[in-house]
């Protein structure tokens, strides 16, 4: 196992490396440059008083060794768009509140979703089953923000139940996370009511009824355990994006997450933070795949992670 | 019974679960509570100080970049730098000028324009309890034109402005040479290559406010980037500041002119949705909002909708230096049919449903005031060109004759947002509409981009527009000169080269003059449709009434001015 994890952790080392080789010379080709927006303002001489600021007037073959060695030293440069400001720090501050909303919304959102296609399976074609089709249904296809946006109006403004926005407490948490746990909750119940009833008609469940076992105990012990392995396959990277924080989401709550800083840094071509948020959004997924990958084995001995001829 | 017993179990895993995953995120955050805690409280008295005290509450659009004077180039950081900190002069409600650390009515203005000297008020102190001096000024403007500093306005107001300024940005000279010095404590003396008769707006911007150096250099790296690493002497002072949330002011009590802040404190939260923020301010939780897109409509009867006037102006670029349709466009024929041909009321309508007012003109309405008699800029040449179908058409057809053609296609440059695109489909509808043979094609770009491409002039037709940096016609008038730095439109015109020459130069101390020299530049530049103007821009917000001093935006550095905004109820 450890020699496993060692190798799996080499991997993701030269995954992580590619990844910010090619995010680094990808973004070069961005059009446009960090002090665009000032352009007419400037004069060149100043332009380029700035670019050797930034060491943007090197070629970019030295630009990128430059990175990639304060990149093994953990230095992750300064932001163009918050004047000096460390990328690391500003990153940290954001993923606070976007992965405290994602995993919440996770959390409930799966256990529900499994609860309801584990529900559906067993009451199949019955009233729950349908109910269960359509909540997961209407949370596939109609997009989060759009919850959001009648959550926001009906409740925060409308009935005054809850706040309209920011982030200051549990009760600032909880429609957001209703509006983000709704697309996990709908995958979950999908996958889980399709794998329950593949595992319900398995030869090992018969065998299960056949030596008298308890419904609860087949349900719990044998079948839902079987019927997870599927669901954890999506849940993973589903978690990653949800963590690092949804940008309309985040806008519509005028929540201080890090989502709107992905998409903002490429925009203004603030090349540390685009490279720091690439960055953390890949060791998180790599992180994750690793996770899933072990929980596989520990769900369904079957599977065995560290290959057949240890 | 087995069912049942089923069902019980289900349902106590899962809410067990449920409630373990929320105990779960309450711990994970163990360490944010505190402050979140701290944070809602506050929040919660400070709605009720927002009722009983006088609290401003607002939203802003962005984080702040830069609390740095030095690096502050947008409108939030020059909003929030022009409350914290103070220069000699500062802004008052709708942009006059009036004194700040220096006494207006004592400085001396040389009679060759070329040395001011300000006197410093003795009794102003920064946030520490430290005298506010003439050395902080030399200071901070020795900081600013530094190369090192980078500080995009330091060079933008200083070079060819203040002495030395130009070479110490290149290199030849040290920061030490530049023509400021503190004669004494309280007494700044600056020195200038050239009478500058809009002087005064420099040092009501936030380059040429004052900073402490021991506290500065004590820094280091780390000034302005958190509260700590923060001195103020304005009439607020930062109490809280979680950037990517918002932050807050308090008046500063060491303000010598604490007495005239009438708000108690400024309370700013980072809203980026335009729905979001006019919810807040349905329920009452904040007392202003900026409307934009279909919020202005909606709103539109509202008693607390009102449009401000900006000194901003939008026009059409003709790219007379372009490689592919420089021919077209150097014919004023071909211009003045493009520039006449759409109809700007129908503009404004459809892209932005606002206020806003179609522009006839470049130097916009209610921004400088001839010096003697006090008219409105606009008064002598109202509207030299407008929206008319039928001249637009004559020109059209003369200029088919006159360049030989029967269709010809345009490429129109603009911004990929809602508004960007909304801008480039009327355009497109309405001209190719009125002007036979013309197809328009669409180029939606990001911002940055757009401004890249017209930096490098390779464009043909495009919608832009231009903001003031200080109190004077001729930072929209120099934008045309002949190799003029954005004068990205390939514009030449030997009789406005002249105008604009004798302006910055002799004509620099002879004000009404000058004043109007500038209005003729202008007609003569429109005369020959060197450009298309299309609006004057409007913002429209909604505002609780008892906010004072927030009727008018300031034409230039911060839109408001929250040393002189009050709450009464």
């Amino acid at each position: 196992m450890s020699k496993y994890l060692l190798q799996r952790i080499g991997y993701m080392v030269i995954t992580l490396f590619i990844i910010a080789t090619a995010t680094f010379f990808l973004m070069k080709l961005l059009p446009g440059s960090p002090f665009n927006q000032l352009a007419s303002k400037l004069s060149d001489e100043q332009m380029a008083i700035l670019l050797s600021r930034y060491g943007l007037d090197q070629p970019v073959p030295i630009q990128y060794f430059n990175y990639i060695v304060g990149l093994i030293q953990g230095d992750l440069g300064v932001s163009f768009q918050f004047n000096n400001q460390d990328v690391t720090k500003l990153i940290m501050n954001r993923l606070a509140p976007s992965a405290y909303l994602g995993g919440q919304a996770m959390i409930i959102g799966t256990i529900l979703g499994i609860v309801l296609g584990m529900v559906a399976a067993i009451r199949n074609n019955t009233w729950i089953d349908y109910t269960s089709n359509v909540v997961a249904v209407i949370g596939i296809s109609i997009p989060s923000f759009v919850f959001a946006g009648l959550l926001q109006y009906y409740i925060a403004v409308k009935w005054d139940l809850l706040p309209v926005a920011f982030w200051e407490g549990f009760e600032y948490t909880i429609l957001p996370t209703i509006s983000l746990m709704i697309f996990p909750l709908a995958i979950c119940a999908r996958f889980m009511r399709t794998e329950m009833m593949e595992v319900l008609g398995s030869d090992y469940i018969e065998l299960a009824r056949a030596k008298g076992m308890t419904k609860s105990t087949i349900m719990l012990k044998h079948a839902m355990r079987n019927a997870l392995v599927p669901v954890i396959t999506v849940l993973g990277p589903m978690t990653v994006s949800l963590m690092t924080g949804t940008l309309v989401i985040e806008q519509i709550f005028a929540i201080p997450g890090l989502g709107e800083q992905f998409v903002r840094s490429i925009s203004v071509n603030d090349y540390p933070m685009i490279m720091g948020t690439t960055l953390l959004f890949s060791v998180l997924f790599i992180v994750v795949i690793l996770i899933v990958d072990i929980m596989y084995g520990l769900i369904d001995p079957r599977i065995r992670i560290t290959g057949g001829k240890d | 019974m087995r069912k049942a017993n089923w069902l019980l179990l289900v349902l106590v895993v899962v809410l067990s679960m449920f409630l373990a995953a929320c105990s779960g995120g309450d711990d994970t955050t163990e360490e944010d509570t505190g402050t979140d805690t701290q944070q809602g409280s506050e929040g919660d008295s400070t709605n009720e100080e927002g009722n009983d005290g006088k609290v401003l509450r607002v939203v802003s659009t962005s984080e702040i970049p830069s609390l740095d004077p030095a690096q502050a180039t947008d409108s939030v950081s020059i909003q929030y730098t022009d409350s914290l900190y103070e220069g000699l002069y500062r802004l008052k409600t709708g942009g006059e000028i009036v004194s700040g650390i220096a006494n207006e009515d004592e400085t001396v203005i040389s009679e060759d324009g070329l040395t001011y000297t300000f006197k410093l008020r003795e009794d102003a102190k920064w946030s520490n309890g430290e005298p506010v001096t003439a050395n902080d000024f030399v200071y901070a403007w020795r900081r600013a034109i530094t190369p090192e500093t980078a500080s995009v306005y330091g060079e933008y107001l200083m070079s060819g402005a203040i002495k030395n300024a130009t070479e110490i940005y290149a290199g030849e000279l040290e920061p030490t040479e530049l023509g400021v010095t503190a004669e004494d404590d309280y007494t700044l003396k600056v020195e200038l290559v050239k009478p500058v008769p809009y002087f005064e707006s420099f040092v009501a911007f936030p380059t040429f406010l004052p900073l402490n150096q021991a506290f500065v250099e004590e820094q280091g790296e780390n000034f302005a980037i958190e509260l700590d690493n923060l001195l103020f002497n304005g009439p607020f002072v930062l109490t809280e500041w979680d950037n990517a949330a918002g932050w807050k002011l308090e008046r500063n009590d060491q303000y010598w002119d604490k007495d005239n802040v009438d708000l108690d404190g400024i309370n700013v939260k980072v809203v980026k949705e335009t729905g979001t923020a006019v919810s807040l301010y349905e329920k009452g939780e904040i007392d202003r909002v900026g409307l934009s897109g279909e919020f202005v409509d909606q709103k539109k009867t509202s008693p607390d909708y009102y449009s401000l006037s900006e000194a901003t102006v939008f026009w059409l670029k003709f790219n007379q230096g372009s490689s592919t349709k420089g021919e077209y466009m150097q014919n004023e024929n071909f211009r003045r049919a493009i520039a006449q041909g759409f109809d700007k009321e129908a503009f404004i309508n459809i892209v932005y449903g606002n206020d806003s007012i179609p522009a006839d003109y470049f130097v916009p309405s209610d921004f400088v005031q001839n010096p003697e008699t006090g008219e409105d800029f606009r008064a002598k040449y109202g509207n030299i060109i407008s929206y008319d179908l039928e001249t637009a058409q004559s020109a059209w057809e003369k200029a088919k004759q006159e360049l030989g053609f029967e269709e010809v296609s345009l490429v129109f440059l603009s911004g990929d947002s809602d508004v960007g695109k909304a801008i480039t489909e009327f355009f497109k509808s309405e001209l190719e509409k009125n002007l036979e043979g013309l197809t328009i094609e669409l180029q939606n770009v990001p911002w940055s981009e757009q401004l890249e491409i017209m930096d490098a002039q390779e464009y043909e037709l495009a919608f832009s527009g231009w903001g003031p940096d200080y109190k004077d016609a001729i930072s929209f008038i120099d934008l045309w000169e002949t190799g003029g730095a954005n004068n990205d439109i390939g514009y030449s015109n030997d009789e406005y080269d002249a105008l604009v020459k004798s302006v910055k130069n002799e004509l620099a101390l002879k004000p009404v003059e000058r004043f109007e020299a500038m209005q003729e530049a202008e007609k003569i530049m429109l005369d020959e449709a060197g450009i298309g103007p299309v609006m004057q821009r409007k913002t429209s917000v909604l505002s609780k009434n008892y906010v004072t001093g927030m009727e008018q935006l300031n034409p230039f550095g911060p839109s408001y001015s929250y040393k002189y905004v009050g709450i009464e109820k």
